[in-house]
């Protein structure tokens, strides 16, 4: 369940970078493409509002050009048909010059339309200045050859000229103005591309620093990453090193188990049995012949042997595997544990066992009782402890142990004997875990925490259906 | 003299002569039955109804403890004597729940079998002299290293008294008739003494009153 969970919460980091990941390098490739876009239109802009200023200018400046060498000619007219006296001629210059005089409105008239507020005033005053001129000129058109050639001269000098430099000053005022106006266009094309760079500044500024923080985020997850798979890298060379190193051990302690069984055997029993073979012969053979205090003798002698015998190959028995786990339960055989560990070791051994039911799982009992069994065994060897206290509880969904000694503790980290093995490796093939907090001086606590899981629980209940005891 | 009629229950079948050839040399026991497992050593009890059963506690089939607990509910009347190889409490008292009287180590049957079934036949319990040995010094040292106080001493004479009685296996009638008091107040020192120790069946009381020495 914990693994499951632990999955779980898992994912869900996995979901919250993924989706850093995501949103950071689209906002990225947003902000890149964004850029472009914007580019690409200031671009667009910049090349039609440059063109149109140019157009514009070109067309006024040309009927402004128009306007000015209709003035001249229009003088020039003036003058000849002022000067001339054949009177044909006169009204030929007559008729070019009121050609002039429209094509010289229509140009005006063309140019009203393109006029820039800024313009208005002069243009107006040069249309008013032209109106004029064309008003003054009026009435020499009545003049007959003999007037023009008195008064000629003097118009031309004292009206004709002086107006028509004021209207050349009027279009060249124009023109300065048309020229400021090109300026202005330029100057706007200039402000646009300005407010165009400052914004491609903040954009890459903007796409640097996001590209920054994504670099340095997906690195640092990348890191950890690498650590983490570091780490579960040295934790399973770790294990593999453990467990070889715990197999080599169980096999050794194995042979060493079966070379004390052998020898035990062979020297208690075998000796015993032996004996009890001499001395049945020489109660046979003295039948009869010696007397029954002698033969009687010999019969203690053999029921001392017999008697040891018994008495060591039960203890054998009891070594291997107490008789009470099957017939009585854990509880009673931790009991029995205590009190046989209570007389052979002066230590204070208590159990308190708080079991829903006796009929645990045969494995379960197996490793309570030999977790306790070697514990037991530690405390005696190497705590000089004086009172132990083991506490078994029985939970729904799990098997609590601790077993709390007063000795003189070791360092959990430097030690780690065959006995600690052994409880770690029964420990973990039932899918428990195990702690041992202990100090030098302050004694020791090893507690067990054995979950009930469906294939270890399940095992049980065929067996429990008889139980022998015996 | 009456004889008293044995059911002798051992799967081994040296253990099974042997105890009977020692009953046999004793004219006021006569072995009625013989079974070499647990269900036929009840089958055996119910066809002849023996005043005693010897029952070993480990046979296949059905074990000692299940077919003594079998033999007294069908035969109240039948006294039970465990034989067994443990000396622990453990089996003790799952022996003496299940309804025996007597627990007997095998080691030394053939010296204490006479005076345990003499026993159990006039109603009294009977332990082989290394368990009551056993239980009193797991007691004593239990007292000493833990430094606790004798719960005995928790006890006024009266409950001592009734608490002997309780473990010659008198029932509270026969307890009343013997101190000449009333049931009512024989149940409430009883009731008071399964307080007092905090012991709640009669087994647990007969064990403790082996460990403090009270049974003769």
């Amino acid at each position: 369940m914990a693994r499951a969970s632990g999955a779980r919460s898992s994912d869900r980091v996995f979901l919250h970078s993924r989706l850093a990941l995501a949103l950071g390098f689209g906002g990225l490739l947003a902000i890149m493409a964004l850029a472009g876009v914007d580019a690409l239109n200031v671009l667009r802009q910049f090349r039609s509002s440059d063109d149109q200023i140019r157009r514009r200018y070109l067309s006024q400046n040309h009927v402004l050009n128009d306007i000015r060498s209709d003035v001249y000619v229009s003088g020039t007219y003036v003058r000849d048909y002022l000067l001339e006296p054949d009177t044909a001629r006169a009204d030929a210059y007559r008729a070019s010059l009121e050609e002039v005089r429209g094509h010289m409105e229509s140009s005006l008239e063309s140019y009203r339309h393109q006029v820039a507020p800024t313009e208005a005033k002069h243009y107006s005053a040069l249309r008013a200045e032209l109106m004029d001129y064309w008003g003054i000129l009026a009435p020499i058109f009545k003049w007959d050859p003999a007037e023009r050639r008195l008064l000629g001269y003097a118009f031309l000098r004292d009206e004709v000229f002086p107006r028509r430099q004021n209207m050349l000053q009027l279009a060249g005022r124009i023109d300065a103005l048309n020229e400021q106006q090109l300026d202005a266009g330029n100057q706007q094309v200039v402000a646009l591309l300005l407010s165009f760079q400052t914004r491609l500044l903040l954009t890459l500024l903007a796409a640097l620093a996001l590209g920054l923080g994504l670099a340095l985020f997906t690195m640092r997850k990348i890191l950890n990453l690498e650590e983490q798979a570091r780490l579960q890298y040295v934790d399973v060379a770790e294990a593999r090193t453990q467990l070889k190193e715990l197999s080599a051990r169980l096999v050794q302690a194995q042979e060493t188990e079966r070379r004390s069984l052998s020898r035990e055997l062979h020297d208690e029993v075998g000796q015993a049995l032996s004996a009890v073979l001499i001395e049945l012969r020489n109660l046979s053979a003295g039948l009869g012949v010696r007397s029954e205090e002698q033969l009687r003798r010999h019969v203690e002698t053999i029921k001392g042997l017999v008697e040891s015998t018994v008495r060591v190959v039960r203890n054998m028995a009891l070594l291997l595997r107490p008789s009470m786990l099957d017939d009585l339960g854990l509880v009673p055989a931790l009991k029995w544990q205590a009190r046989e560990s209570s007389k052979s070791t002066l230590m204070d051994v208590t159990i308190a066992a708080e079991l829903n039911s006796d009929e645990l799982p045969d494995e379960y009992k197996t490793c309570i009782y030999r977790v306790v069994q070697e514990a037991l065994h530690n405390c005696a060897r190497h705590s000089h402890a004086t009172t132990v206290r083991i506490r078994v509880r029985q939970e729904t969904d799990r098997l609590l142990l601790t077993i709390q000694d007063d000795g003189q503790g070791f360092d959990v980290q430097e030690t780690k004997g065959m006995g600690l093995l052994g409880i770690q490796e029964r420990v973990t093939r039932l899918g428990g875990k195990y702690k041992i907090h202990s100090q030098p001086e302050r004694g020791t606590i090893l507690s067990v925490e054995l979950p009930f899981t469906e294939e270890n629980t399940s095992a049980y209940v065929h067996e429990t259906n008889s139980h022998p005891v015996g | 003299m009456k004889q008293i009629r044995i059911l002798l229950a051992d799967d081994h079948t040296v253990m099974r002569r042997g105890l009977r050839l020692l009953l046999e040399s004793h004219p006021q026991f006569g072995v009625v039955a013989e079974a070499s497992d647990g269900r036929q050593a009840v089958e055996q009890a119910e066809a002849t109804e023996p005043d005693v059963a010897v029952l070993d506690i480990a046979m296949p089939n059905l074990s000692g403890i299940e077919a003594a607990q079998r033999i007294n509910t069908a035969l109240p009347n039948t006294a039970i004597v465990i034989l067994s190889m443990h000396s622990d409490e453990g089996y003790v008292l799952r022996a003496l729940k299940a309804g025996a009287k007597g627990y007997l180590l095998k080691d030394s049957a053939e010296g204490d079998l006479i005076d345990a079934i003499q026993s159990v036949y006039e109603g009294k319990t009977f332990f082989s002299p290394e368990i009551t040995k056993m239980l009193m010094e797991d007691y004593v040292r239990e007292i000493r290293t833990r430094g606790a106080d004798d719960s005995y001493d928790l006890l006024t004479s009266r409950e001592k008294e009734i608490l002997q009685l309780l473990v010659e296996l008198k029932s509270n009638k026969e307890i009343a008739h013997v101190l000449n008091l009333s049931l009512y107040t024989i149940e409430t020192h009883r009731r008071n003494l399964h307080e007092k120790l905090n012991l709640h069946s009669l087994p647990e009381l007969i064990l403790y009153a082996v460990r403090k020495g009270v049974t003769s």
